[in-house]
């Protein structure tokens, strides 16, 4: 089930959404922040913007800052392993 | 991720019983018709670059019987009322493009505007709609343009979700495939089914992630695959050196092997 993260009323009402689906390009591991027709990916392992456009300086910072934050981004990352767990965040393949 | 390609939004005829209707499109400034005088009207300005969208069954039963006439290509027209299926290839031969719906599957008015004014509307779904006989979705994008895909592509997730083809829709301003508690992103099919829309990320990439290496790696992920999976044809160790670019001549045969796991042509390899 898509994983989307509760954020507070006044983040709904302006449409914003963050969203890790069923179905992702799965290389890498990201979070998706959706609002409107504008999206901005977020790499898991790197914790930085995927895209330079549209321009991650558009993305409200009170919403990176609860996306940031640790229990919250632990969240995710449990979100993302759960959901695709052939290619989870601890991927230690490039080691062997 | 957008690509923008400065197109510019083409000029919108509405159809519509109720003005109600044209507050969502205003952004689009849509001339609105609501009779068939408005229609004759529009039919004569219309130019092959217009959209003609319609909500009304008898004004496109008017359209059609009316534009039989007009001797050229009256752009493109999306339908979303339920259509009889004789008037298809009377509507294809009079549009150079058309979008319409099986069982009402488009998205909401205000979603739908927002997708036509987008910049990115070639890579957004505006609606679609399942065949079960055929096991396949046929989604329409923001451009009309169509592209259909097996329900194998919707693969279970990691925590069991399965998709419900029963309860299929368009959310998210385009951007998500909704079936049932099941949602995939929308660029995820595209990087899949469209090579075109692949090449336009692939060419986005850093360079040092262009290697034919990192492209094995990423589809190998996308087919949910491990390197192990590839034996006996190829050994998990010989896997791992193609994608840390440690082999310099990769074999015919080896290739070959990689291609049939990964359900694709040799030559497609690097271009993930």
């Amino acid at each position: 089930m898509a994983y989307t993260l509760p954020l507070a009323a006044a983040l709904t009402k302006a449409r914003w959404k963050v969203k890790i689906r069923d179905k992702e390009t799965r290389e890498p591991p990201h979070v998706t922040i959706i609002r409107g027709t504008d999206a901005w990916r977020i790499d898991l392992r790197k914790k930085e913007f995927m895209d330079d456009s549209p321009d991650p300086s558009l993305v409200l910072g009170v919403l990176i800052d609860q996306i940031m934050a640790q229990k919250t981004w632990q969240q995710l990352c449990d979100a993302w392993d759960r959901m695709y767990p052939r290619n989870p965040l601890a991927d230690l393949e490039d080691q062997d | 991720m957008t690509f923008k390609e400065n197109q510019l939004t083409p000029s919108m005829i509405l159809l519509v019983r109720r003005s109600k209707r044209v507050g969502a499109f205003t952004g689009l400034h849509p001339k609105v018709v609501t009779s068939l005088s408005d229609l004759q009207s529009s039919l004569a300005q219309a130019s092959k670059d217009s959209m003609w969208v319609s909500y009304a069954s008898e004004l496109t039963d008017a359209l059609v019987k009316n534009a039989a006439s007009v001797p050229r290509k009256l752009g493109t027209g999306l339908f979303i009322h339920s259509l009889d299926i004789k008037s298809i290839p009377a509507l294809s031969s009079l549009f150079r493009r058309i979008a319409f719906t099986v069982d009402g599957g488009f998205i909401r008015e205000e979603e739908l505007a927002e997708v036509l004014e987008s910049d990115n509307r070639d890579n957004l779904f505006i609606g679609g709609f399942v065949n079960r006989t055929n096991r396949t979705i046929t989604f329409w994008r923001g451009n009309l343009d169509s592209l259909t895909v097996a329900f194998s592509a919707f693969e279970k997730s990691g925590d069991e979700t399965r998709p419900n083809f029963d309860d299929f829709s368009v959310i998210d301003s385009g951007q998500t495939v909704k079936l049932g508690s099941y949602e995939a992103a929308v660029d995820a099919i595209l990087y899949e089914y469209d090579p075109d829309f692949r090449r336009e990320v692939s060419k986005k990439r850093l360079q040092e992630e262009r290697t034919f290496g990192a492209a094995l790696r990423r589809l190998r992920k996308q087919r949910g695959l491990r390197r192990e999976d590839f034996a006996p044809d190829v050994a998990a160790k010989t896997v791992a050196r193609i994608e840390q670019g440690q082999v310099k001549r990769i074999q015919k045969a080896t290739l070959a092997a990689l291609a049939k796991h990964l359900a694709v042509e040799p030559e497609e390899i690097a271009g993930w």
